[in-house]
C-alpha cells in the first residue's frame, strides 16, 4: 500500500551494549548452546530506557539537532522498566525533549519498533522514534539463549527525503502462544510447537508482503533467533542473500522491538556488531524492507534511501563476558541491598535534582561568571547568593581524581550493582566545561562495561590507580532502585578506552 | 580574656563492645575523668555546670536528645547539648565547653563524645556515608573511604606520593597504639603487611583505613578560678581554631589539601601565639592514612607534597622531633566517630601531665589536636600547654 506522507527519516542512531556473551560461554555453563549466537548483554546499570536514551542521543547528534526541537516522541520496547509509570516522560527528560511534546509508548509486541516507525511519519512536525529492548527468557531456556539487547532511533521530519517510507503493510492473524510474556513475568515464552510457530510466521509475513513491493536490496527481518529471518524469506518473496544483507543477528541477539530497527541502523551505518570499529565497507543499500514480526503478527515497511543519510552508532569495541558474569548481570544469582538507613534520598528530593542528573544543569553566577554545580545557594566562587543563569555543562570532560571501590568500601545501596558487575567499580570527579566559559566539577560513577576504565591503569604498580586527566563522557544509566523507583542519572564513560 | 583549662580527662576502652550501650560507655569515660589519677582531687557529677556531647548517632538510636539522655545517665543535671559535626563532633564539643568557660557562663563543663558503631553489620556503611555529600558524592558510589581514596589519588598524582608513604602511617600508628592500653587495634604491623592489605577503596587498602569503633571520651574544662581551686593538675587551652568548608570534595578549591584544616590551624596558632615548630606532639585526624599526610601539610609541619618524606624521616615517630598520633591515632586507637575529637584531647592531657606510660613523649609541654569532620567539611584544632611539661 503506497504512502502519501511527506515525512522522511532525517537521521538514524543506534546503541549496542558493550558486553557480549559468546556461544562457547553458554555452552560452558549448560553443556550446550542451542542458538550459537553471540549476543549483546546489558550491563548491570543498563535497561531499555538507558539504551533508548543512548540511541536517541545518537540520532539527534547525527542530525546535529537537539531534543528541544522534537515535537513527538515514540518509544517502542517489550521490556519497559516499568509496565506502567513515567517512561516516555523520563526518556524525554533525558533527551531534553520538551515536556509539551506528544509521546507514546508501544510495549506489547516484538514488532513494536516497526509499527512505531510506520506511525511516525503520518504526523506533523519532528518525531523521534526510539526502539530499545533487552528481552529475557527462562534462565535455562532457548529464548534466553538468544536474548540480546540494543537500541535504535530514527529522527523523522517533514520533507526529509534521505530515507522515506514508501509503502507499509500489516497482517495480524491470531496465533496465540507463538511469542508472549505473561503479565508480571519478565521471561518471554512460547508454546514451542515448531509447525504451529512456522505456519504463523509464514502466514503473517506472506499476507503483509502481498500488499507491497518486496523487491529490495536488503531486508531487515525480525530475528528472534538466527534462523527465523531466513525462514521468512520465502513468505516475503526475498532471497536469502537479501535477508543476509539487511539483517543482523550475530553480535546482537534477539533485540525484540529493537530487532528490525537495529538491523536497519547497522545496515545503513555498515557497522558489524561483532567488530563495531571495523571498516565501513561499501555503500549502504538504497531500497530496504523492514519486516517486523511478533505475537501480534507482521508489520512491513518498504524504505528508499536517496543521498547520504547521517547514521551514528554508539558501539564501543565489544568486551567478552563469561558465563558467570553474564548470570550475575542477569541478577539471577544476586541478592538485594541490606536493610538499613542513612543518607536516604527520597523520590521528591531525587526529582528536584533531575536537571543535574540528566543533563548536568549548572548555573553561572551573574556577579562573577563562575559556574556552580549544582546551582543553588551561594556561588562556589564569590560566595554571593545569586539567581544563577542556567547552563548545561558539556557532556565531555576530564577526570580530576578517581578511586576504585572494593566491596568493603561501597555504600550498601550499591551492593547489588557491585555484585552484578562482580568487581570493584570506579568512581571519579570529572571537570566539565560550560558553554560560554567556566567549568565545574561533578562526582559520578564510572560505568563498568566489563571493567572499563580502570583495568590496566596501574594496579600492579600500585602507585596511581586511576588515570587522572583521562577524557570521559557522561552517559545515561541506572543509579539504583529504592522504594521501587529506579533512579537514573549520568555516569562517566572513558572516551579513549580501547 | 579568661582562660580555659582541662582539669580532667577520661575515656572508655576503644574497641568493639557488644555488651555496652552509648550511655554505659559514656559513663565509663565520665567516671574516669571525674576520678582523675591517684592523688587528684576527685570530682562529682554535681560539680558539673553543663554538658556538651559530640555524637553522630550511628544507627539512628536516640538521634534526638541524645545529650540529655547521656547527661541523666551520668548524673549531670545542668543543661546538656548535642554537637553534631560528624567525625569532628567530639572536638567541637570541647570547643563549645571552652567557649562557655571563657564567656564566664560556666565554671566546669563536661565535654565528651560517644559512638557505638559495632551494633550494625551490613547496614553500617549506610551510616558511614551520612556525613559525606549525600546528594551527589554518595550517589557516585562513595562512602568516606572512596572520597579519601580520591584525595589520595590526587595527592599521588600531584606530588608523587606512594602507597609506601600511605603504609608508613599505619606502621607508625600501630606501633604507638600497641603502647596504648585503651587502643582498639593494639598490635604492631610491618610495612609489608600494611602494603598488602586487601583493597577497600584503591589506592587505599585495609591498613590505610581506621576501624569502626565503639567508645567514649570525656574531658572537664574549667575556668581560671575553678582550676585554681582544684587540687589536681591542669592543662591550659592555649588556642582554638575552627573552620568549615563545602561538604563535598568536588565543591572544594583543592583535592590535595583540606582548606578548613589550614584555616583552623592558622587561627589556633595565632590564638596560642605559637607555630608548628613550637609543638612537642600532635594528635591528627588519620581516619585514612592519606589524611595524616594531608594534616602534616595543612598544619604546617612540612611544605605541600613533602609529607611522605617527613614521615619517612622518622620525625613524626614517637622518638622523633614532633611525634604524631602517640595514642595510635584513629588508625590504631580507633575511631568512635563522636568520641574521637575528645579522645585526642584526652591523649594530649595525659602526655602533657606525663601520664602516658610507655608512649610518653618526654618533656612534652605543648600539643596540638586536629579533628576533621567528614572529608573536611568541619575542622577544629586545639593547642594545649602545660608549663612543667610531661615527664616520663
Amino acid at each position: 500500500m503506497s504512502r502519501g506522507s511527506e515525512s522522511g527519516v532525517r537521521a538514524v542512531g543506534a546503541y549496542l551494549p558493550r558486553l557480549r556473551v559468546a556461544p562457547e560461554e553458554l555452552a560452558s555453563g549448560w553443556g550446550e548452546d542451542p542458538a550459537g549466537v553471540t549476543r549483546a548483554v546489558p550491563d548491570a546499570d543498563e535497561d531499555a530506557l538507558t539504551m533508548a536514551v543512548a540511541a536517541g542521543r545518537q540520532a539527534l547528534a547525527a542530525a546535529d539537532a537537539t531534543g528541544e526541537s522534537v515535537d513527538r516522541l515514540v518509544f517502542a520496547t517489550t521490556t519497559p522498566p516499568v509496565e506502567e509509570g513515567a517512561l516516555t516522560a523520563r526518556l524525554g527528560a533525558a533527551l531534553s525533549v520538551p515536556e509539551s511534546a506528544s509521546r507514546s509508548a508501544r510495549t506489547a509486541d516484538a514488532a513494536a519498533g516497526v509499527r512505531a516507525l510506520r506511525d511516525a511519519d503520518e504526523r506533523e512536525g519532528r518525531t523521534l522514534v526510539v526502539a530499545a529492548d533487552c528481552p529475557r527468557g527462562a534462565p535455562d531456556g532457548e529464548r534466553e539463549a538468544v536474548a540480546g539487547a540494543g537500541g535504535a532511533a530514527f529522527l523523522l521530519e517533514p520533507r526529509a527525503a534521505t530515507l522515506r517510507v514508501i509503502e507499509a503493510a500489516e497482517a495480524s492473524p491470531a496465533y496465540p502462544g507463538t511469542r508472549f510474556r505473561r503479565s508480571g513475568d519478565d521471561a518471554v515464552d512460547g508454546v514451542e510447537i515448531t509447525a504451529y510457530d512456522r505456519t504463523a510466521l509464514r502466514e503473517a509475513m506472506a499476507a503483509a508482503a502481498a500488499d507491497l513491493d518486496t523487491a529490495v536490496d536488503a531486508a531487515a527481518v525480525q530475528a528472534p533467533g538466527p534462523d527465523s529471518p531466513y525462514r521468512a524469506a520465502g513468505a516475503l518473496g526475498v532471497e536469502r542473500d537479501t535477508v543476509a544483507a539487511g539483517t543482523v543477528v550475530d553480535g546482537v541477539g534477539d533485540a525484540a522491538a529493537a530487532s528490525v530497527p537495529l538491523s536497519l541502523a547497522l545496515t545503513l551505518a555498515r557497522v558489524d556488531p561483532l567488530a563495531p570499529d571495523g571498516d565501513a565497507g561499501e555503500d549502504p543499500p538504497e531500497t530496504l524492507l523492514a519486516a517486523g514480526y511478533g505475537g501480534d503478527g507482521a508489520a512491513l515497511l518498504r524504505l528508499e534511501r536517496s543521498g547520504d543519510l547521517p547514521v551514528a552508532v554508539d558501539a564501543r569495541p565489544s568486551r567478552a563476558v563469561d558465563f558467570a558474569g553474564y548470570l550475575r548481570r542477569r541478577a539471577d544469582v544476586v541478592s538485594g541491598a541490606p536493610e538499613g538507613g542513612g543518607a536516604h534520598v527520597s523520590v521528591p528530593a531525587w526529582r528536584r535534582s533531575l536537571p543535574q542528573r540528566y543533563r548536568l544543569a549548572a548555573g553561572r553566577c551573574p556577579d562573577c561568571e563562575a559556574v556552580s554545580f549544582p546551582p543553588g545557594g551561594a556561588c562556589d566562587d564569590c560566595g554571593a547568593v545569586v539567581e544563577y543563569e542556567p547552563v548545561d555543562l558539556d557532556r565531555e570532560g576530564t577526570v580530576e581524581t578517581a578511586a576504585r571501590i572494593a566491596q568493603g568500601g561501597a555504600p550498601p545501596e550499591f551492593r547489588e550493582y557491585q555484585r552484578r558487575i562482580g568487581a570493584e567499580y570506579a568512581t571519579a570527579v570529572a571537570r566539565f566545561s560550560a558553554p560560554g566559559g567556566g567549568e565545574a566539577s561533578v562526582p559520578l560513577f564510572v560505568v563498568d562495561d566489563g571493567r572499563s576504565l580502570v583495568d590496566g591503569a596501574g594496579k600492579e604498580g600500585g602507585e596511581n590507580l586511576v588515570r587522572i586527566g583521562a577524557p570521559v563522557e557522561a552517559v545515561f544509566r541506572r543509579i539504583y532502585t529504592q522504594e521501587g523507583v529506579t533512579r537514573y542519572g549520568l555516569k562517566l564513560r572513558p572516551l579513549d578506552s580501547e | 580574656m579568661p582562660e580555659a583549662h582541662v582539669v580532667g580527662a577520661g575515656q572508655s576502652d576503644f574497641g568493639a563492645h557488644p555488651a555496652e550501650s552509648y550511655r554505659s560507655l559514656f559513663l565509663t569515660a565520665v567516671e574516669d575523668a571525674l576520678a582523675g589519677d591517684d592523688g587528684d582531687e576527685p570530682l562529682s557529677p554535681a560539680d558539673v555546670d553543663e554538658l556538651v556531647l559530640g555524637t553522630l548517632g550511628v544507627g539512628g538510636r536516640q538521634l534526638g536528645l541524645s545529650a540529655a539522655a547521656a547527661a541523666t545517665h551520668v548524673g549531670v543535671e545542668g543543661p546538656a547539648t548535642r554537637v553534631e559535626n560528624a567525625c569532628a563532633a567530639g572536638g567541637y564539643a570541647v570547643r563549645a565547653a571552652v567557649r562557655a568557660v571563657r564567656a564566664g557562663e560556666a565554671d566546669l563543663v563536661l565535654a565528651g563524645g560517644v559512638e557505638v558503631m559495632n551494633d550494625l553489620s551490613e547496614s553500617l556503611p549506610y551510616w558511614l556515608g551520612v556525613s559525606g555529600e549525600t546528594a551527589y558524592e554518595r550517589l557516585a558510589g562513595t562512602t568516606f573511604s572512596g572520597v579519601y581514596a580520591q584525595m589520595a589519588a590526587a595527592h599521588m598524582d600531584a606530588h608523587g606520593t606512594t602507597r609506601e608513604d600511605l603504609s608508613r602511617v599505619a606502621v607508625k600508628n600501630h606501633r604507638n597504639g600497641a603502647r596504648n592500653p585503651h587502643a582498639h587495634l593494639a598490635f604492631e604491623c610491618t610495612l609489608e603487611e600494611a602494603m598488602s592489605g586487601p583493597a577497600v577503596a584503591e589506592p587505599l587498602g585495609l591498613y590505610h583505613c581506621c576501624p569502626t569503633t565503639d567508645g567514649a571520651a570525656a574531658v572537664l574544662v574549667a575556668s581560671d578560678a575553678a582550676a585554681a581551686d582544684l587540687d589536681r593538675p591542669s592543662v591550659r587551652v592555649a588556642g582554638v581554631g575552627a573552620g568549615s568548608d563545602a561538604v563535598g570534595l568536588f565543591d572544594r578549591e583543592t583535592y590535595t589539601s583540606i582548606p578548613a584544616s589550614r584555616r583552623a590551624a592558622e587561627r589556633a596558632y595565632e590564638a596560642a601565639g605559637v607555630g608548628p615548630d613550637d609543638l612537642d606532639l600532635a594528635e591528627v585526624h588519620d581516619c585514612f592514612s592519606i589524611a595524616e599526610l594531608l594534616a602534616y601539610e595543612d598544619l604546617g609541619f612540612c611544605e605541600p607534597g613533602e609529607s611522605g618524606d617527613l614521615l619517612a624521616s622518622g620525625a613524626t615517630a614517637l622518638e622523633g622531633d614532633l611525634p604524631v598520633n602517640t595514642s595510635g591515632g584513629l588508625k590504631a586507637k580507633g575511631h568512635p566517630i563522636g568520641a574521637t575529637g575528645t579522645g585526642q584531647i584526652v591523649e594530649l592531657y595525659e602526655q602533657l601531665l606525663g601520664r602516658a606510660g610507655e608512649r610518653q613523649v618526654e618533656g612534652a609541654r605543648r600539643g596540638l589536636a586536629h579533628n576533621v569532620g567528614g572529608s573536611g567539611g568541619a575542622v577544629v584544632v586545639h593547642v594545649l600547654e602545660h608549663e612543667e611539661g610531661g615527664a616520663a
